[in-house]
């Protein structure tokens, strides 16, 4: 399971940031969110919402192995061996891992899916790939 | 606080420099709400009753009210309040976007600024970091200019309001621009932003919002959301916003054509809804908490012109700025549109002073002569354009106009006041009256001049009988209690009030945020309350008694509609006073239009009917009491 | 022929849906015009905006085809 992303469906609403951060912290505050939503107005007056694709990246370049996933769930953050040193951030190709200052651990996103479902407009929702391309991959 | 409130209020001396912060008043947001119901009691206890409102005794607050960024649908609305230069009287405005739960985000609820700074300033806030900086590298840039330029040098996630020329120079109807295409449009709140020096606010804020019972509020909003994805409405909302209204309005005989001189436009089908999507659009646009995206991202295409891009237009600027001013080319009104946000003028008002000009050149009470040898035809874009520079700058005969039609009619007289499309100095909305009483009566009594989103009647005139008035009244009062709540919790009303969704629902929701526990009929009762301080203040502002500033302009009995399905139709002088008298009776104040001391105690206002009386216009008893209850909720029988 | 018809607010009252919360189903003859439908079921067709089908907007002289979905959009109340 993945999380698409059809851009041009996307009005800006920020509904996704908001039940990322009610989900994961019990708190209203979109910079809690671990995605982000990208506004460029105005010209060409558009909106973009970058998502977590799993590649593994942070993963790869976390120098405590702080982060991992088992087998083929979402890759999430162990808080106690973080210490928030931020390397992972410019690694992440889609700019979708966060520092906040009320915690000391990263913000990467555990692929609840829950934004797809409060998304009204279609611009990211989930999106299975079909076996046979999962097994050719594998 | 867990209640839905930041938790900081700031008062800034412009003059100064003083910044000061301090927990925000719980007992004043219990008691008023928020919003607009906050600004209205701070103008009323502050700004003194002589003070100007271009001048430094002016107070000019910024509030986000209760449940905006609330994780609440359509949570996103930011309250503006001063003494309004065009009505003096209390004026409130409003716009979505983001910067309501911006400003919370940062820690703050409400900001209240005093006096002028003496030299143009904008308000820096990220986080704690709250400066009064330096502006002069951006006074004189218009709106959407504007905050392109703050957005490149402070950053992207900087959520910016500002002001254009039009409100630099002190025209009366200035608006404030935010988020490329929102605007807080009437009552001129631009205009005394521009008299203080204060160019533009710039936001950012990474805290949290915590309300009384998260869980709760997360349950119900996603119960309704999910219902409200499937409601019919959804998807027609969703592709026009309020444009779609347009073809409606004007096949029941509403929508204002040249000036109002008639209400059915013949070249209706060149500036619909249709039109917009299909020439216009480039991306729906939400704002902050809302899925019902009404707004609408668009273009604007003409041989000559550069490409410009703006948010709009919607119904009002639509009518205002399309049928109101001849116009043949959805991109011309989409134009005149953009011309009005980047100048910084309201498209409401200004669509209307445009259309009061076009009319006194159509009748040579202005000429090319006045208009540095341009002219100023109905349907022309280019007239327009040169119009409103004149007018943003105040140059020659736009001086004039830059007051309203008011003030317009009062300096080029030889019978313009007539149709000088305004009530108390603010122009109307875009539906006729003559053929709608209720909506007539609605602009008359609104307490910011003509205006519509206090009360909107034109169904109930259809259902009850467009050339009856008696009982329609009661259901005004009603409407203007139960719709200016959305303005005082800071929540969009369309989203709410055209899905299903019902009055306890709302309340329901704003208990879960405060914990208050209260009832649609306390939360009625508050609005009432809010609105009789309103009238006390506008009246002991103007002097006068309320009866002599309720009445709408005389093309409104003198001219009956000219062609189309109204031909014909138009109501009398007699009309329009029977409705009045029976809105006062209603209302619990006496004949005059003046509040009673009965009414003002049974609200908690006992210290604002002394005052009232003091200023010599306290009404007069009434004989048999006031209504034990104001305001009538309509049953909808006939349909 | 069959059409379903769909609303919200008031005019849903009127409708009286029985599809479901919103939808109505209704038996008409082919050609005739929406306006005209809606007078036979009870619904004056001043209050409505304009009918939605598959996207579009639609005015009430609109002759419906067999099978179509139409939602009834009321009038805005005011904005």
């Amino acid at each position: 399971m993945r999380i698409k992303v059809n851009r041009e469906k996307c009005t800006g609403c920020r509904l996704c940031l908001q039940i990322c951060a009610i989900e994961h912290f019990k708190e209203i505050n979109p910079k809690k969110a671990a995605l982000r939503i990208e506004a460029k107005f105005p010209d060409p007056g558009k909106y973009r919402p970058f998502v977590c694709t799993q590649c593994g990246k942070c993963a790869e370049v976390c120098p405590e192995n702080a982060i991992s996933r088992v087998a083929s769930s979402a890759y999430i953050v162990d808080q106690d061996k973080c210490t928030n040193c931020g390397v992972c951030i410019p690694a992440c190709p889609v700019g979708v891992v966060f520092q906040h200052p009320d915690h000391d651990f990263v913000i990467i996103c555990n692929f609840c899916m829950l934004c797809t479902e409060l998304c009204n407009t279609g611009a990211i929702v989930k999106w299975e790939k079909a076996a046979s391309l999962e097994a050719k991959e594998a | 606080m867990a209640n839905g409130l930041a938790g900081k209020t700031m008062r800034i001396n412009l003059s100064t420099g003083a910044i000061r912060s301090f927990p925000t008043d719980e007992e004043l947001y219990r008691r008023w709400h928020g919003g607009r119901g906050i600004t209205a009691k701070i103008l009323y206890d502050e700004v003194p009753r002589d003070a100007a409102p271009l001048g430094p005794k002016n107070i000019f607050i910024i509030n986000s009210g209760i449940m905006s960024g609330c994780f609440i649908p359509a949570g996103s609305k930011v309250e503006f309040g001063s003494v309004s230069p065009l009505t003096n009287g209390p004026g409130d405005s409003n716009m979505g976007g983001h910067l309501g739960p911006t400003l919370k985000f940062a820690g703050y609820d409400m900001i209240i600024f005093e006096d002028v700074s003496p030299k143009p300033v904008y308000l820096f806030i990220d986080n704690e970091t709250v400066e009064l900086r330096d502006a002069s590298g951006y006074w004189g840039l218009k709106s959407l200019d504007c905050e392109k330029k703050l957005k490149e040098d402070l950053g992207e996630d900087f959520e910016i309001a500002t002001i254009g020329p039009a409100g630099e120079n002190g025209v009366l109807f200035s608006c404030i621009t935010h988020d490329f295409g929102r605007q807080a449009g009437r009552t001129g709140q631009g205009a005394v932003m521009g008299s203080k020096k204060l160019k533009a606010i710039a936001v950012r804020g990474n805290k949290s919002i915590h309300v009384n019972d998260l869980a709760a509020l997360r349950k119900q909003v996603t119960e309704i959301m999910l219902r409200t994805q499937k409601h019919p409405n959804m998807i027609p909302w969703q592709k026009y916003g309020t444009a779609f209204f347009i073809q409606w309005s004007n096949a029941n005989a509403c929508i204002p054509a040249y000036n109002f001189q008639t209400t059915y436009y013949e070249d209706i089908d060149k500036i619909d809804g249709d039109q917009l999507v299909e020439k216009c659009l480039i991306s729906h646009k939400a704002c902050f908490g809302c899925w019902m995206n009404c707004g609408k991202y668009t273009k604007a295409v003409i041989p000559g012109k550069p490409e410009v891009h703006l948010e709009g237009p919607e119904y009002e600027t639509g009518s205002l700025c399309g049928s109101n001013l001849g116009m043949k080319d959805i991109n011309h009104v989409a134009y005149i549109n953009w011309l009005l946000d980047n100048l910084g003028m309201d498209s409401m008002s200004g669509g209307g002073v445009i259309a009061f000009a076009m009319e006194c050149f159509q009748r040579g009470l202005i000429t090319e002569a006045d208009l540095e040898g341009q002219t100023l035809k109905w349907g022309s874009v280019d007239d327009v354009e040169h119009f409103l520079d004149m007018v943003a700058h105040r140059r020659g005969i736009g001086d004039w106009f830059a007051g309203g039609t008011k003030r317009a009619a009062a300096k080029i007289g030889r019978g313009s006041e007539k149709f000088a499309m305004q009530v108390k100095g603010q122009e109307f909305s875009g539906y006729d009256g003559r053929w709608a009483p209720g909506m007539l009566l609605s602009y008359m009594t609104a307490d910011i001049g003509a205006h519509h989103n206090r009360s909107w009647t034109i169904t109930v005139d259809m259902a009850e009988g467009r050339e009856r008035v008696e009982g329609r009244a009661k259901i005004v009062v009603y409407l203007q209690h139960i719709r200016p709540l959305f303005d005082t919790w800071c929540i969009c009303r369309l989203f709410w009030g055209e899905l299903d969704i019902t009055p306890e629902e709302i309340v329901e929701s704003l208990n879960h945020i405060t914990g208050w526990g209260v009832s649609v009929q306390e939360v009625l009762r508050t609005s009432e309350m809010i609105w009789n301080l309103n009238r006390c203040h506008y009246i002991e502002r103007n002097r006068n008694i309320g009866r002599t500033f309720d009445y709408p302009p005389a093309r409104s009995w003198e001219d009956k509609i000219p062609s189309g399905p109204g031909q014909g139709k138009g109501l009398s002088l007699a009309q329009i006073d029977q409705m009045l008298d029976e809105y006062y009776a209603a209302r619990g104040w006496d004949t005059s239009g003046n509040p009673t001391r009965a009414l003002l105690e049974d609200l908690g206002l006992g210290y604002a009917a002394d005052r009232l009386e003091k200023s010599g216009f306290l009404g007069k008893p009434i004989p048999g009491g006031i209504p034990p209850v104001r305001g009538e909720k309509y049953k909808p029988k006939a349909f | 022929m069959v059409i379903y018809l769909k609303a919200g607010g008031e005019l849903r009252t009127k409708l009286k849906p029985d599809v479901d919360d919103y939808t109505r189903r209704v038996e008409t003859e082919a050609g005739k015009a929406l306006k005209d439908i809606l007078t036979g079921i009870g619904i004056n067709p001043a209050f409505v905006a304009f009918a939605f089908k598959d996207g579009q907007m639609k005015r009430l002289d609109y002759v419906p085809l067999d099978g179509d979905v139409i939602t009834l959009q009321p009038p805005v109340s005011g904005g």
